[in-house]
């Protein structure tokens, strides 16, 4: 019977990969990976503009503030280590004649005047919007222009102006014992990198519940399941779909992964080293590696993996006992739709794990078996649960799938030959007493 | 040999089949007959093992039917069971390994079959774009690439052409004269009675009928006289036992109570003119059938 399982798993798996639209599917997720990954190479090779020094003009009506402001620009690089933040010009002209260039269409024009209760005033004139981030870095730059002439008309020295101006030295401490190891890195990790990691999870969760409901409901409706069910028991039958799936969502990721790869290793070669606009890969890889997560992804990532194995076994188990009540597939469309909803729960909850610290509730959901995988590790991160928290959600998993496979068995044999939707749950709550 | 010994099966409080109980050795041809919803399916899925009997017992040469022993068994399904997306060798090669076979084995076996039953061309084809009728055929050739011990045949002719039915019906007894014992349901009743020794009639999962086909035919007390030439029609039909006298083709069908009536009839058509036939006939399993199950077997 282990041959059979072999041969079925093999078949069933061959069913699925060697298929049209997996190609296609795989080509597309090559090109959006690899494609995202060298964001900022495509956009300069399109002649993006991202990179390019924001040019401003400034008609500095004071004849003192554009020297004072040059110097703030070069202190503002330095700070944010953004080498082409602005480029300050100086100049006579009017905005009109500026603009009137068409090579400075995307120029920023800042006329400074003086004010008798600010010190100065500003207006700063642009063809189109500014984004937030540039608008944020150019008042900065103002403002502190504006700091250093109130200072310097109020007679402090070069070197108290330097102390007043330099940051602060905050020091950390956090009493609470659980966190010590939490940097503040932590929570810029959940909000950027955990939900690219989530979303394939949860894709491909979507993926095994179709397939294997599909694969089931193929053999149903075209009666092939009576002489399947006649060589192999029902049981292996649906082990081999299982297996299938899971190997399927293996391959898949390990290709998602290898696509990835490519993409950093495209990269590399190109030598990119581009800001995308607020999106810098390289930093955040950088982020990543001195927050104190990296330390523990040794025992986060297998934890994560086990959880994440186990709930795809799960959900393939549940979808084929879903499969086997149906009758066609659009009575198996309706019924996958529960899956799809608690996938969304888990996949929200997590994306939101950082906004309930502390809360119980939170933390019990992520015992919950099927959003577990992708609950559990996100609390696991910022430090709500620890590894004694997770070991009970892969118990409670385990659990779970020996429930569905003793019970949902009984289910399954029953529901796999059976081809009326009359009384339906009369018949499997009668199974399922066995 | 396979023994159905008492089987019943009840699906809730609803009895589907009736402590059936019938025995097929090995080289013979079973008919298992009954009109839609009678028990036959359930039967059928008794006996390869896809139900439990309520209670009651199948056996093969002695074994129960597990799936020890599934790999010796041949089943063809009344509605399609073919994967339709999959080539014809593909098909044949999945059903043959899950029938234990090797998949050379099935290569070889599956050339030489669809040589026989000239679809050789077909090979590499999807199912889904096959013909009704080329479908059949390889849904047979699935069912019986394995050699079976076992072959449940449930409604082998239909989409069938005549030349195709002829096909089919010297490979059944090709099989039967190798030893495969050999269960079939149909509703062609000549078919029934071409092939098969000994038979089951069920009604409501309940055996109306059951035996050998001369037996039944013999224990059936209504005959049929056909007699060609000039007869008195209303003198026969005033005859007590007569039931019906209908004229085709220039013979007369008297239909009798029971065989006695015969020598009746006989009296009164001696004194026709230009008598060239006179014979009692066994009735057909059809009017049997008709007549056992009270309606008739397409409805």
């Amino acid at each position: 019977m282990i041959s059979k399982l072999k041969y079925l798993t093999k078949i069933s798996l061959k069913r699925k990969i060697n298929t049209k639209w997996f190609v296609i599917a795989n080509a597309i997720f090559a090109v959006i990976i690899i494609g995202l990954l060298n964001m900022d190479s495509i956009i300069s090779f399109f002649g993006g503009d991202f990179d390019q020094t924001q040019i401003v003009y400034v008609q500095d009506n004071t004849n003192r503030t554009y020297d004072i402001l040059t110097i703030q620009n070069d202190t503002y690089k330095n700070l944010t280590d953004e080498d082409n933040a602005f480029k300050l010009k100086k100049t006579e002209k009017s905005s009109e004649e500026i603009f009137k260039d068409k090579k400075n269409k995307d120029a920023w024009y800042l006329s400074i005047d003086n004010d008798s209760e600010n010190y100065i005033k500003a207006t700063l004139t642009s063809e189109g919007y500014i984004n937030t981030s540039s608008y944020a870095g150019i008042s900065t730059i103002i403002n502190d222009t504006k700091t250093v002439i109130a200072m310097e008309d109020s007679n402090i020295s070069p070197e108290e102006l330097s102390k007043i101006s330099s940051p602060i030295d905050l020091e950390r401490k956090i009493l609470d014992e659980d966190k010590k190891t939490e940097d503040e890195n932590v929570q810029m990790i959940m909000s950027t990198v955990f939900p690219i990691l989530i979303l394939p999870f949860f894709a491909l969760t979507m993926f095994l519940v179709q397939m294997v409901g599909a694969e089931i409901n193929d053999e149903k409706t075209t009666r092939g399941m009576e002489i399947i069910i006649s060589n192999v028991p029902p049981k292996i039958h649906l082990f081999s779909k299982v297996i299938a799936s899971n190997l399927f969502v293996f391959l898949e990721a390990a290709l998602l992964v290898i696509y990835a790869i490519i993409g950093f290793v495209i990269r590399m070669l190109i030598g990119a080293n581009i800001q995308t606009g607020d999106f810098d890969i390289s930093s955040i890889l950088d982020m990543i590696l001195k927050s104190d997560v990296a330390s523990n992804l040794t025992y986060i990532i297998p934890l994560t993996i086990i959880l994440m194995i186990l709930t795809f076994i799960a959900y393939a188990i549940l979808a084929g006992i879903l499969a086997s009540m149906t009758t066609n597939t659009e009575d198996f469309q309706q019924m996958q739709m529960p899956i799809v909803i608690i996938s969304l729960i888990g996949y929200y909850l997590a994306m939101m794990a950082g906004l309930f610290d502390g809360s119980i509730f939170i933390k019990v959901l992520s015992f919950v078996p099927f959003i577990s995988a992708i609950l559990a590790p996100s609390l696991l991160i910022l430090g709500q649960i620890g590894i004694f928290e997770i070991v009970i959600a892969i118990v409670l998993l385990i659990i779970t799938i020996w429930l569905l496979i003793k019970f949902g068995m009984r289910i399954y044999k029953v529901g796999i030959l059976n081809y009326s939707s009359k009384d339906l749950w009369k018949k499997m709550f009668k199974a399922l007493k066995g | 040999m396979l023994k159905v010994d008492n089987i019943t099966k009840y699906y809730g409080d609803f009895l589907a089949v009736d402590h059936l109980s019938f025995e097929v050795k090995s080289g013979e041809i079973f008919g298992l007959l009954g009109v839609n919803g009678a028990g036959k399916t359930t039967t059928f899925r008794m006996i390869v093992g896809l139900l439990k009997p309520s209670s009651g017992t199948v056996t093969l040469d002695g074994h129960s039917i597990d799936y020890s022993i599934t790999d010796k068994i041949g089943f063809l399904t009344e509605e399609r069971s073919l994967l339709t997306k999959m080539t014809v060798k593909e098909q044949c090669v999945y059903y043959g390994i899950l029938k234990g076979m090797k998949e050379k084995e099935v290569s070889r076996e599956l050339d030489r079959l669809l040589t026989k039953f000239k679809i050789q061309n077909y090979k590499d084809k999807k199912i889904k774009e096959l013909s009704k009728g080329n479908q059949q055929k390889i849904q047979f050739i699935t069912a019986i690439i394995n050699n079976p011990k076992l072959l449940i045949l449930d409604e082998p002719f239909s989409g069938l052409d005549p030349f195709n039915v002829e096909m089919f019906k010297n490979e059944i007894k090709e099989l039967a004269e190798k030893g495969s014992i050999i269960i079939f349901s149909t509703h062609r009743m000549e078919h029934v009675e071409l092939f098969c020794k000994k038979l089951v009639v069920l009604k409501n999962g309940q055996t109306v009928l059951s035996g050998n086909l001369k037996d039944i035919k013999q224990k059936y007390r209504k005959k049929n006289i056909e007699v060609v030439g000039d007869i008195d029609e209303n003198k026969i039909k005033q005859i007590d036992g007569v039931i019906s006298v209908n004229l085709n083709n220039l013979t007369y069908q008297i239909k009798i109570a029971d065989e006695s009536v015969a020598n009746k009839v006989f009296e009164v058509v001696s004194n026709g003119k230009n008598i060239t036939k006179f014979s009692v006939e066994e009735p057909s399993l059809n009017e049997i059938f008709i007549e056992t199950v009270g309606e008739t077997y397409d409805k």
